[in-house]
């Protein structure tokens, strides 16, 4: 049996305006509303309406039969609750539809599990909390930032006993003969580990569109195709999980409408489901539906989803991120020890690990996926008005302004 | 008056002298024609002191003049171009050999070396197509107008100079303001050498911004010693008295320059890292663009200077500015600086400059630190001085005021104005 998990990343970051070495001092307000405005308004039309939309649909046409998940960032739901509050009404209602597992990461879509334990528990803890609120579900699964996972965050996350499951990347250089379709083991045996397929989430979530590509167009007759030669198939009677992981911008504003993207979604569940051999599944049932025991894997430096590297490159592979950083979490702790709380919601929104990625110097030409996502033209420009921004609040704190 | 800068017209320390300059010279009731790169055929009839500011423009062609209408301001005459158009040479047939044949030479007499200057100037590459167009335009211009003295500013308007000077009769007075030694930092383009050289040699006077610049122009350009005068630049003081406005509690260093091999950046970074190790409450900025700018942004993050030292990117008058009134120390440790007019306006802002020996302003100013541009340690223990001391601090920033409210465009334009009546 093959269990489909398909979970969908929602984030979206506060970007920085160009905040000028002038204002440090006087202004303090480091985010562009504007360009947050426009792009949660634009994401919103394209993706998170239309999307939200189908996936409702589909779950009461197939009754309980196509499940989904997602995690949502706290800065996408408090930018929603600013700037759209009709999209973060589709999304309680998908919550309500009983076709959904919402998970937790940090709130800030941060990087604080790799610079500080403490402040990477109280993002999650921040995180779970808001979920709950606003959905009224808890949850029970954890995926780190960017699918960032080593042994040291899954024995940081032991200490919140509520996730018994992570998600994280199926990178070559920890699975090596291995397939991702089986479900894994931390180191520890604490937590289970579902491992992402990335060829098959990827034909989705990049070369859907590619004209280049031998595969285009993808049609979901072909994909299934695909999942139904997968091998061990019903040959060893173990379980298999095939986590299709990936951003939920995906669908329509990475490929957009026309490339056909939601008719592949819409067409999905209805040909997977008319065959017996597979199903979809939330990753907080594997647990009970699991008919072996998981290998234990090891991973001792840090993996993640981003580039071809999959490792922590596109966002601390140069001296201008690991010196933003390095500064940021220094002086995170020093607001803290000082109980400066009006300072905290503001400082942790430079946390966020997009505005790391834009200073990240690999890969930055034309047409490039870093250069894409990131609103600056250069990344030491990126660099620039970040260390004025964190110059700004460190003048606030040590001048109780 | 020729020259390749003028407010609002790229205010870099070239357009800002020319200003003081043309000010001061018009309050001693000197008449200015003024021809600077646009893209249409215009001059400035400056005739009081405060044309330099509202830059009045004449049309050679008053149908032209007409098309743009009353209200026609100098950004007009500038905009989308960051020099100036094509359109003169990409129109119709004309080459630039036909136009210089057919319109440029005409009327020309009594230079030699007309061959050598063509060759030079149908060559491509930064800078020369401008050059062609600024030429032929100034020539035309020139035509239509009746002078007693041609000043003309760099290598840029050189060939434009000699030009006139072969079409009027009149004299050139070359202005040295840089020279490609300073600004190449190494060989340097030949084609521009040889315009420089051309213009020392062919000039009937000239005049360098500092002895600095004489000794290069004697030396590498056999400049005879007879036609040089130095006038040292000088600047508008319109700012003493203000109270600073701080950025950082902290003593704050300031660097602001093109960042470039000759001003010496990486020096810069290099006394920031030493200052730092010893003295923790110390902040350095910097300012400005250049072609070194990525690899010291770089080098500054690997040190793990945190937010030590920030870097300001490009800056608006009014930064530029906001950062001098922040600024305790002004640094300026260029490789090779023919005047230098940014530590003058920090002074006057009441910071205390460190400046490299290798500078003409260090020929003028008694109360700024001489330090040669390599000597970091010397740089660093001045320093650490002011910073531990900060009632030298303060006594060597009121000095530094004092000091530099009297050097005025007054004194400068006085002898220009000389040179003028003995040329």
């Amino acid at each position: 049996m093959l269990h489909i998990v398909f979970y969908f990343q929602v984030h979206q970051p506060y970007r920085l305006r160009q905040y000028r070495l002038t204002e440090i001092g006087k202004s303090g307000n480091y985010f562009d509303e504007e360009l947050n405005r426009n792009i949660i308004n634009k994401v919103s039309d394209k993706c998170y309406l239309p999307t939200n939309n189908l996936l409702l649909e589909l779950i009461e046409k197939y009754e309980g039969a196509f499940k989904v998940s997602f995690s949502i960032t706290g800065t996408l739901i408090e930018q929603l609750r600013q700037y759209r509050p009709d999209v973060l009404d589709t999304f309680r209602a998908l919550a309500k539809s009983g076709g959904t597992e919402f998970l937790g990461e940090t709130y800030y879509h941060s990087l604080a599990s790799l610079f500080d334990e403490n402040e990477f528990l109280e993002q999650v803890q921040l995180h779970s909390k808001l979920i709950e609120t606003e959905f009224g579900l808890k949850p029970r699964t954890f995926r780190n930032t960017e699918l960032i996972y080593s042994d040291k965050i899954s024995d940081i996350i032991s200490e919140l006993p509520q996730f018994k499951m992570i998600l994280t990347e199926g990178a070559d250089k920890i699975l090596k003969w291995r397939s991702p379709l089986y479900a894994y083991k931390s180191y520890t045996k604490r937590h289970l580990l579902l491992l992402k397929y990335y060829r098959l989430s990827d034909d989705i979530a990049f070369r859907f569109s590619d004209k280049g590509w031998v595969e285009y167009p993808l049609k979901v007759e072909k994909f299934i195709d695909w999942i139904e030669k997968l091998p061990l198939i019903e040959k060893t009677g173990k379980k298999l999980y095939l986590n299709l992981f990936m951003d939920y911008e995906t669908f329509g504003e990475h490929q957009w409408s026309d490339t056909g993207i939601f008719e592949f979604v819409k067409n999905l569940p209805k040909h997977v489901l008319k065959h017996n051999f597979a199903s979809f599944i939330w990753p907080s049932e594997v647990e009970d539906s699991i008919n072996y025991e998981p290998e234990a894997l090891s991973v001792k430096e840090p993996i993640s989803w981003a580039d071809t590297e999959r490792d922590l490159s596109a966002w601390l592979s140069n001296s201008l991120q690991w010196n933003a950083s390095k500064t940021f979490y220094k002086i995170l702790s020093n607001i803290k020890a000082s109980g400066r709380k009006d300072l905290l919601d503001t400082a942790r929104k430079l946390s966020t690990s997009d505005l790391y990625y834009y200073m990240c110097t690999k890969y930055f030409q034309d047409g490039d996926v870093h250069k894409y996502f990131s609103p600056y033209s250069a990344p030491e420009d990126a660099y620039m008005y970040f260390m004025h921004a964190l110059a700004d609040l460190e003048k606030r704190l040590e001048e109780g302004i | 008056m020729l020259t390749w800068e003028f407010p609002p017209v790229l205010t870099g320390g070239l357009g800002m002298a020319c200003y003081g300059m043309a000010k001061a010279l018009l309050s001693a009731g000197i008449e200015i024609d003024l021809i600077i790169p646009t893209n249409e055929e215009v001059y400035f009839p400056l005739r009081k002191p405060e044309d330099a500011d509202s830059m009045p423009i004449a049309f050679i062609d008053p149908s032209r003049g007409k098309k743009f209408g009353k209200r026609v301001k100098i950004q007009h005459l500038i905009e989308g171009a960051k020099y100036l158009d094509m359109a003169y040479f990409t129109t119709g047939e004309k080459t630039f050999k036909s136009i210089w044949e057919d319109e440029i030479l005409k009327g020309i007499k009594g230079i030699t070396s007309l061959d050598f200057l063509f060759d030079i100037l149908s060559k491509d590459g930064p800078f020369f197509p401008e050059v062609r167009n600024y030429t032929a335009k100034a020539v035309n211009i020139a035509k239509h107008l009746d002078f007693d003295v041609i000043h003309a500013h760099d290598w840029l308007t050189s060939p434009a100079a000699l030009l006139i000077k072969g079409l009027s009769g009149k004299p050139w007075i070359a202005h040295i303001h840089s020279t490609e030694f300073d600004r190449a930092g190494g060989a340097g383009d030949s084609r521009i050498h040889n315009l420089e050289y051309m213009g020392v040699q062919l000039a009937d006077k000239l005049i360098t911004v500092s002895s600095y610049t004489s000794n290069i122009i004697i030396e590498k350009y056999l400049a005879d010693q007879n036609k040089i005068k130095v006038v040292h630049n000088a600047f508008f003081v319109e700012t003493t008295g203000k109270p600073k406005q701080r950025i950082f509690k902290e003593p704050t260093v300031v660097f602001i320059g093109r960042i470039t091999l000759q001003k010496g950046p990486d020096y810069f970074l290099d006394v920031a890292k030493k200052v730092l190790r010893k003295e923790k409450k110390v902040r350095f900025i910097m300012g400005g663009k250049g072609d070194m700018e990525k690899e010291i942004i770089h080098q500054a993050a690997s040190m793990g200077l945190g937010t030590k030292f920030l870097f300001a990117g490009f800056l608006t008058r009014q930064d530029l500015e906001s950062i001098l009134s922040a600024a305790d120390i002004f640094i300026m440790p260029s490789v090779s600086e023919p005047f230098g007019i940014a530590p003058l306006e920090a002074m006057s802002y009441g910071a205390v400059a460190i400046i490299s020996k290798q500078s003409g302003v260090a020929e003028i100013i008694e109360s700024a630190y001489k330090v040669d541009f390599w000597d970091i340690d010397k740089i660093v223990s001045i320093i650490l001085d002011l910073v531990k001391n900060p009632k030298r601090l303060k006594e060597m920033s009121e000095k530094s005021i004092e000091e530099v409210a009297k050097i005025r465009w007054k004194e400068a334009a006085q002898k220009i104005l000389d040179i003028y009546t003995n040329t």
